[in-house]
């Protein structure tokens, strides 16, 4: 058969080259500055699969600025996903299939980036006077924790279970199995006493949350490395009062004390995939352009030459990463002070510290609040937020 | 016909038939390459990335439907069935139904202790609301939740701000016969086979003379479901 092998060439590569119809031209979003504003507004472009990572970092952007309310909203519709991903899910189908990525799925985050979800929550239930409501949300970030390979690594944070116990023992509950279970996970950190009658409720954070990377030869295994951050320990001031604040929990040893993944398997069977396919594909075309050298095997050599390349083709396309996007303003260390305090206005100084134990002035934060006489007050206080705050 | 590129050239001369097979390979795999392109030009790029293109329209159901967004936790289905459970039962109650008087019952907020958070109120709003519009007047309400205002009111009628229907020196907020409240107790278990939720609702209605419970029943709903692999 004649052909035009000069044009056939020219059009395969014009149609290479050039491939699919070019995406629309993004959406604009005005940025106001106001990183809070301005996530809210990018939520209106963000791709479905990524809306739950910006709602996630906008809530806890808010969360350092005192923007509860704000904070609040972005986190219920958080939860909500997290909360109602069961049975079939088209992009989670989609990311177990070889040719498409892991980050193709909806993101939801890692059990200790969903677990932080549910904290906040728990944290802002309790400002609202909830504190059946914040338990709710500290035992279901407890439920994110389960199921880990080694049960001890388990449904082992230690603020949830405290917390958990403190809310049951200010709603009349019992909470002594709970707090047990606190003081067991506290290794070297001793809890501060569960008192019900403590009626200022300090949450501090410092520090910076894991990082994701992607390891392996086609970057197919999920690992994490510690943020990076001079913040090693805090210390309360109000007024007479000073206490040096541990960090009872640690994200960094949450993300890696969980064992594998499903996906983990997923992923290293399309590695492997990726693998033969590239093997064979190369011997097929090495095999075959050797064969087609030969005037009698010629066309046996062709066509294992194009069943090489195509079978190239095949292993470029399988897509094996692992997902690495993540909540990146979380921090790693997560404290908590009970205070019991005179009913009036008072003023709160935390002072961040680095690994030598020295203050560093620019992340001291200074806090005015008022105590109800009744309920209790919560306060939020991590080495980002803005200072000086009137809460 | 013979080819040499240049005398001292590495390049052995090249007889015709082996030229001809040379490009005849050539050929052939810019053939299987320009196919290769077309095929993924109309295999790959037609849908990609774009889920529901022309959206999904808003679909209206009715709040005793198990929607296509689910959880385990408590939703408005298990709300409605435990809530209607719940009057009927309330009403069933001889001490209700048979009462010379209609009690004045009054509600106490319910305890979550589930992992759910919740809006707790709105069980008591639904049972308020199917008590009101079925009972027939067999039970009434008082409503706490106003008392600063009503206060206020009372307070500014008895000074004279104000103008006053009644005579305002008496006393006619009136006390509770029952309380009614409830609690939301829950089980959870996760493993690699998914999550079940087991929810417990108890309410109950106490006599406020006697702490006496008059009244109680419960509705309980277990759900569990998995996740996709991919997110295990």
């Amino acid at each position: 058969m004649k052909y035009n092998w000069r044009l056939l060439l020219a059009c395969g590569l014009v149609l290479g080259v050039a491939g699919c119809e070019s995406p629309p031209p993004p959406h604009v979003v005005t940025m106001t500055g106001d990183p809070v504003t301005d996530g809210e507004a990018m939520l209106a472009i963000t791709p479905e699969k990524d809306k739950l990572l910006t709602q996630c970092e906008t809530a806890a952007i808010a969360m350092d600025r005192g923007r509860f309310p704000e904070a609040k909203q972005l986190l219920d519709s958080a939860i909500a996903r997290i909360g109602g991903i069961y049975g079939r899910d088209k992009t989670a189908q989609q990311a177990r299939s070889y040719f498409h990525a892991e980050s193709k799925k909806t993101f939801i985050g890692e059990p200790y980036e969903r677990v932080m979800a549910y904290y906040y929550r728990g944290i802002l239930y309790w400002m609202d006077g909830e504190p059946d409501n914040a338990r709710a949300c500290f035992r279901s970030g407890e439920i994110m924790d389960s199921a880990a390979d080694e049960q001890d690594y388990g449904s082992d944070y230690v603020l949830l279970d405290y917390l958990d116990a403190l809310a049951t023992a200010k709603l009349g509950g019992d909470p002594k199995d709970t707090v047990k279970r606190a003081a067991e996970h506290a290794k070297g950190h001793p809890l501060p006493p569960l008192d019900p009658k403590a009626n200022v409720l300090i949450f501090i954070e410092f520090g910076v949350g894991p990082v994701k990377y992607a390891d392996g030869r086609y970057r197919e295994q999920l690992r994490f490395a510690p943020g990076s951050s001079p913040v090693h320990s805090a210390t309360l001031h109000v007024e007479a009062f000073s206490e040096d604040i541990a960090g009872y929990d640690d994200l960094f040893f949450q993300a890696t004390t969980r064992g594998g993944r499903a996906m983990d398997y997923v992923l290293e069977g399309k590695a492997h995939f990726k693998e033969g396919t590239a093997i064979g594909g190369e011997a097929a075309i090495i095999t075959g352009a050797i064969l087609a050298e030969n005037r009698h095997t010629e066309v046996a050599g062709l066509a294992v030459l194009g069943a090489g390349i195509l079978t190239e083709l095949v292993s470029a396309a399988t897509k094996a990463a692992a997902d690495t996007r993540r909540w990146d303003n979380l921090p790693r260390y997560l404290s908590f002070a009970p205070l019991k305090m005179q009913p009036g206005q008072h003023v709160m100084t935390v002072e961040f510290k680095d690994r030598a134990g020295f203050a560093i002035p620019i992340l001291t934060k200074t806090i005015t609040f008022t105590v109800p006489n009744t309920a209790d007050k919560v306060l939020f206080v991590s080495d980002k937020s803005a200072s000086p705050l009137t809460l | 016909m013979k080819m040499y590129s240049s005398p001292n050239s590495l390049i052995r001369p090249l007889d015709s038939s082996h030229s001809d097979r040379i490009t005849r390979a050539f050929r052939a795999t810019a053939a299987l390459l320009g196919t290769a392109a077309m095929v993924s030009l109309f295999s790959g790029c037609a849908t990609s990335g774009v889920q529901n293109p022309n959206g999904v329209p808003v679909t209206q159901m009715n709040p005793d439907e198990r929607g296509f967004v689910a959880g385990t936790g408590v939703e408005s289905q298990d709300m409605v069935s435990v809530t209607d459970k719940m009057a009927r039962s309330i009403l069933g109650n001889p001490q209700i139904a048979h009462a010379p008087n209609a009690p004045y019952i009054v509600l106490q907020p319910v305890e979550n202790e589930t992992r759910f958070p919740i809006n707790k109120e709105i069980f008591l709003t639904k049972i308020r609301i199917a008590l009101n519009t079925k009972a027939q007047g067999k039970v009434r309400f008082l409503d706490r939740s106003e008392m600063a205002s009503l206060e206020n009111e009372r307070n500014m009628k008895r000074a004279g701000q104000i103008t006053s229907s009644s005579d305002p020196g008496l006393q006619e907020f009136k006390g509770a016969d029952y309380f009614l409240t409830g609690t939301l107790q829950g089980m959870t278990t996760r493993t690699s086979a998914g999550t079940s939720d087991y929810i417990l609702y108890n309410f109950r209605l106490l006599n406020a003379r006697t702490s006496e419970i008059v009244w109680e029943d419960a509705a309980e709903i277990k759900k569990q479901g998995l996740e996709d692999a991919a997110y295990r």
